[in-house]
This record gives structure tokens, sequence and C-alpha cells, in this order.
């Protein structure tokens, strides 16, 4: 059965100790933010399509530590580019998740390309990303997320998940949340 | 601009003198021609920053703030044009989040430019980054470019917010009057 993207967030944190997450704007972050707010939250309130992008140069900059990212699929389609870059790249701690809903929920649920049959994990295979998997059920989230959490990437996992309608929201407070996470994850600045 | 004057490049290597002094770690890039002289002075004098190339200008911007996150203090280089790719990156997550970037970019249009298809933008790269609050500085010599590109990256990390360094074309160009 498809769980809905609060439920994969949820099981997501569950199965995280301190790693860093970076959220794409929206409903991606305030799931976050429900499912458990942590300092090592980066919500990004703003930059549509960049969350992958923060997260590549936070996993060049921490090698030692997994850093996940927190997509969608219309956020990513924005930022297909990222998908190269990563690719070239290739930083072995880098997970990104793709909350895969085929439409811009947090804009009114118009379909994005993957209503149509865009498929994001053969766009990123074809781009050079080395660990893709896609998902569809929480058992099969949950085995792909210990994978990436353990096994050298960088990862795709795409998860189709239903929209969860979260309506709370993390902090506006930016620049606190930009020092509560680099605090967190022993930037100085 | 001839294989040998990008080979020997003064202010690029004094630019690269700026980002050292400034332990910059980390050059994010979009490709243009002047830069490439940038780039070999990073690579025969400096071998320890790293360079990597984006596909986009605001991509660029994502990735250095995901540097500076993770603690490391990051430079973008891009043409006057990607600024305009770049604007709503600036905005929402350097500037609103209070992410400093120092910003190297190579300047187009103006008087002796030959793409009319460039002077829009370039006409715009200093009231976009004026609207934004992100100061900026010109260098159009040789001399002096690494005391420019160290104020203007000691201010950004200061406070917390971008910084630019615009390169004019006059420093490749001998043509070029801007």
């Amino acid at each position: 059965m498809m769980m809905t993207r609060l439920e994969a967030t949820r099981r997501l944190i569950a199965l995280l100790t301190d790693q860093p997450v970076v959220a794409s704007l929206g409903h991606p972050a305030y799931d976050l933010f429900e499912a458990g707010d942590r300092p090592e939250n980066f919500y990004t309130w703003g930059s549509m399509g960049l969350a992958s992008s923060i997260g590549l140069g936070l996993a060049m900059a921490q090698p030692e530590r997994r850093v996940v990212v927190l997509d969608g699929d219309g956020s990513l389609l924005m930022n297909l580019g990222s998908l190269a870059t990563i690719a070239t790249a290739a930083p072995p701690n880098l997970v990104v998740i793709v909350w895969d809903n085929e439409l811009y929920g947090t804009t009114g649920g118009q379909p994005t390309a993957t209503a149509t049959g865009a498929d994001l994990a053969r766009a990123a295979q074809a781009l050079g990303i080395p660990e893709v998997v896609t998902v569809r059920e929480a058992k099969t989230f949950d085995k792909a997320v210990r994978r990436a959490l353990a096994d050298p990437g960088p990862w795709v996992i795409v998860a189709k998940v239903g929209e969860s309608g979260v309506a709370t929201k993390p902090p506006l407070d930016s620049p606190m949340i930009k020092r509560r996470f680099m605090a967190a994850i022993g930037s100085p600045e | 601009m001839s294989a040998s004057s990008t080979l020997k490049a003064t202010w690029a290597g004094e630019v690269c003198r700026g980002l050292a002094t400034l332990k910059i770690r980390d050059v994010v890039y979009v490709p243009d021609n002047p830069l490439s002289h940038v780039l070999h002075a990073l690579g025969v004098d400096h071998p320890d920053i790293r360079t990597t190339i984006a596909t986009r200008e605001e991509e660029a911007f994502g990735i250095a703030a995901g540097l500076y996150l993770g603690g490391i203090r990051p430079a973008v280089m891009l043409q006057s044009s990607g600024l305009g790719n770049s604007i709503n990156a600036l905005a929402s997550l350097d500037v609103a989040f209070e992410i400093p970037v120092l910003m190297l970019i190579t300047m187009r249009g103006g008087d002796g430019e030959w793409n009319p298809t460039q002077q829009p933008m370039g006409r715009a790269v200093r009231p976009i980054l004026d609207a934004l609050g992100i100061p900026h500085v010109t260098i159009e010599s040789d001399g002096g470019a690494e005391s420019l590109v160290r104020h203007a990256g000691e201010q950004a990390f200061a406070t917390h917010r971008p910084g630019a360094c615009l390169l004019a074309r006059k420093l490749w160009s001998p043509k070029a009057v801007s």
C-alpha cells in the first residue's frame, strides 16, 4: 500500500541518528518538521530546485557524514542538471530521496511530468548516478534507506508517495535555522 | 584572446592569491572564456583549492551554500549573463539565510562588446546586485586585484552576506573600454 509523504518521512526519521537532512521548500519541509524537528534539519523555505545542490555541497564539505536530501518531483525537475553534477562529483555520502507524488503539492496539486510518464529514476541512471532505486511501499522504503545510509553512493531513492496535507510549518527565522544547523553539524561560523 | 595570454594573465594570478588568502577551499563555476585564466592560475599555484563545474549558475550557488553550511568558505565564478540565472538563489538562499559567498563575475556588454545579446544583462548586473543589497567592486587592472578580492571576501564572510567582484573586460580584451 502506498505511503503518504508524512508516513515515509516519519519512517526516515526513525532510521536516522545525527545525519543532516536538507528539505526542499514547501510540503517536504513541512512534513520533516512535523515528523521530527531536530537541529540537523535544514528547511529551505525558498530557492526551489536547489535542495540536491545544497546537499551536494554539504556532502563535499563533510565527507565523513551521510547527508540526506528530501526533494520533490517538481523541484528536481527544475534542476535535473544537479543529478549530472552529483554523478560527476560522486560523493559516496550523499542520499537524495525524491518524494514523487506526481504533482506540485505545495502549489495546489497541478500535475508534474511524472504523472504522464517521466521517470526520475531512469533519468538519474542516465545521468550517471550509480545507486538508484524506486520504492512504492513502507517495507522497500526502509530497506532502501538502510542501504543508502550504510553503503557508498551517491544514492537517489525515488519514493512514490501520496500527499499528506500537513498544515504545520517550520520556523520562518531562516538565519536561526542556519545557525542551529551549522552548530549541530560542527561547522564554524 | 590568445592561448599565450591565457597562460600569463597577471590579474588572474592576483585574484587567485586573494582567494587563497581568504582561505577559500572550493570554487564552483560555470565556465566562461576569461575564467580559463583563473582556472589555470588555480591549477598551477593553488592545487589545494578544489574546483567544481555546475550545469547552471543557480545550481552553483546551491552547491556553494551547502559547502558553507558544511564549514568551507566557497567562491562562485560566473559570467555576467549567469547572474540572471541566479537571482532567486541569491535572494532566497544566500541573502535570506545569511549565507556568504564570494562571487567572481566576468563582465560582458559595454563598449566594444561584439555580441548585442550580452548588452542588456551586462547593464543590469550592478542594479540587480544593488537591489539585493549585495556589495560589489570592479577589478579593472592587474594592480590591486588581490586586495580588492580580499576585501570583498572579508566583508562577505564577516557580515554573512554575498559579495561580488566584477572582472572588467579590459583585463583580457584590449578593445574593451569598460
